[in-house]
């Protein structure tokens, strides 16, 4: 079991209820969908994941450690069995291709050595091949969200979080990013996507976890609906 | 806290942010100068207030009258017994002789015989007496005045006390005003790097999601801070020693009353404390500025 959340609401200091009382438990290797209208508490559930966020109540355990209780200089080594792929992109527009996922690896203090050929595997792996001294603001929003993914998996994590990462895309595009995400799921990284686009779920036969006023309205397989 | 095999990195990332926000750079340094400056002319003013003061201090004295009709012996009795009294550093005596002869002096016309004029010498032995502590003069004075043979003694009395309450308020006024600055200065060159931090507050908060540790992030920021105070510093160093210099220069001809510290290794230990200080309210303002950003 990689994630497991035990009665878990959140209330922020505005007094916002976000979420309140989530079970939901995650095994290694599935692909889920986090659906749901804005403010249904998708971002929340997300940003605890990577422990942005921790619970007003509850509990919850991330390779069998609790975040609650984790300390602070302990988040570091948890953000780094993950990788987060933003509706924005959130690309360094300074750097290159190859910098912006190199910068990644380097954050997480991997040897100097091993940055550049892993480098060069991930930019292949999302088709990118060609475009690593290119900046960001040169290719199209597609490509621009691939190098996004190239950094999620640059350093192999467990868990891979993609907040709406289809947002700012048209559904062609949007397609070849669900491809590429199917296909790193495929080699054993699980994932979890948070989206509002229902074409993308429809028809692909993945767990769909439907929030709604910070409750979980449904969690089945999308081919029993 | 810094690993080693980072360091390059760190000082390449703070040269890199350094030119690429070249006018937030400008501004920050300029901030700096600034600050520093103006808490080095505090600094000079109030080392030179407390040297005057101290010289107006160390020139009060007690001037001990005596009776006309003291012997000798009981003249030196009475040295040994003034120099015994708690607080006292030094007693020099005055002969009547010696006293007319100051007085002349005073008197600057040189033809004017002041003895012939006032025909048998009117005045007094006397004694001066120097307190270790000029602030215990009125005590002393009350203590020597109880002594037989003491005809009066005077050291100014008021007026001493009104000097001490003014130099204690010189005193206060002057450490309240640096203080004062310097706090300023700290908020204000953390307001400046809060400026160039929040240009980057993508980038920070990117590099904590991805897994970067507090001082990772830290490192090339701090170098900046530190990097940018001290060229600030040493700018206003600058002005300040040349300006500085130029007053000693002029004052000394044009001021001779006024006494300007001029001690080399007093001024050398000012502008170093002033170059701690760039450096200091660089790393201050970055920690002040960036924690906020850091609590992702």
């Amino acid at each position: 079991m990689l994630v497991q959340f035990y009665n878990v609401s959140k209330v922020y200091k505005n007094g916002v209820k976000a979420l309140n009382d989530i079970s939901l438990k995650i095994d290694r290797g599935e692909f889920i969908f986090l659906m749901g209208s804005s403010g249904a508490g998708k971002s929340t559930l997300i940003k605890m994941l990577f422990r942005e966020e921790v619970p007003t109540r509850g509990q919850i355990f991330i390779a069998s450690r609790s975040i609650v209780r984790m300390k602070r200089s302990e988040v570091p080594q948890l953000r780094r069995n993950m990788g987060v792929v933003f509706q924005d992109f959130k690309l360094l527009e300074n750097k290159t291709v190859a910098e912006n996922i190199a910068f990644a690896m380097k954050v997480v203090g991997c040897k100097t050595r091993d940055i550049p050929p892993r480098t060069t595997e991930v930019i292949q792996m999302v088709g990118l091949k060609g475009k690593e001294n290119s900046f960001p603001g040169q290719l199209s929003g597609g490509e621009q969200q691939r190098i996004g993914i190239a950094r999620a998996i640059a350093n192999r994590p467990l868990l891979l979080i993609a907040d709406e990462p289809s947002g700012n895309l048209d559904m062609d595009t949007a397609r070849e990013i669900m491809e590429l995400l199917y296909d790193i799921n495929r080699k054993g990284t699980t994932v979890v996507m948070a989206t509002h686009a229902r074409e993308l779920v429809k028809n692909a036969r993945k767990r769909i976890i439907t929030l709604e006023a910070g409750q979980i309205l449904s969690d089945q397989n999308s081919l029993e609906s | 806290m810094m690993n080693i095999k980072n360091v390059a990195y760190f000082f390449r990332e703070a040269f890199t942010s350094l030119t690429r926000n070249r006018l937030l750079s400008i501004a920050t340094v300029s901030t700096m100068v600034i600050c520093v400056l103006l808490l080095g002319i505090a600094v000079l003013m109030t080392i030179n207030a407390g040297s005057f003061i101290n010289r107006l201090e160390s020139d009060i004295e007690i001037i001990v009258f005596l009776d006309n009709s003291m012997t000798s012996t009981q003249i030196v009795d009475m040295k040994t017994t003034i120099e015994k009294q708690d607080g006292v550093k030094s007693v020099v005596f005055v002969s009547r002789e010696q006293a007319l002869q100051n007085l002349q002096k005073k008197f600057a016309d040189k033809n004017y015989d002041l003895g012939k004029t006032v025909g048998k010498n009117p005045l007094p032995d006397s004694y001066e007496v120097k307190a270790k502590n000029p602030q215990n003069v009125g005590a002393l004075a009350e203590q020597i005045k109880k002594m037989p043979g003491v005809y009066k003694v005077n050291y100014g009395q008021g007026l001493v006390e009104r000097l001490f309450q003014v130099t204690k308020w010189v005193r206060i006024i002057s450490i309240g005003f640096i203080v004062v600055l310097a706090l300023g200065a700290v908020f204000l060159i953390a307001t400046t790097i809060r400026l160039a931090i929040f240009a980057r507050r993508k980038e920070i908060y990117l590099m904590k999601l991805i897994g970067a540790t507090d001082w990772f992030v830290r490192w090339p920021f701090f170098i900046e801070g530190i990097l940018l105070g001290s060229v600030g510093a040493l700018i206003s160093i600058l002005l300040l020693s040349v300006g500085y210099g130029s007053l000693l220069n002029n004052m000394q001809t044009a001021l001779f009353f006024i006494p300007l510290v001029n001690k080399p290794n007093l001024l050398f230990n000012v502008y170093l404390s002033l170059l701690g200080t760039g450096v200091l309210l660089g790393a201050l303002g970055t920690y002040i500025s960036l924690n906020r950003f850091l609590d992702v």
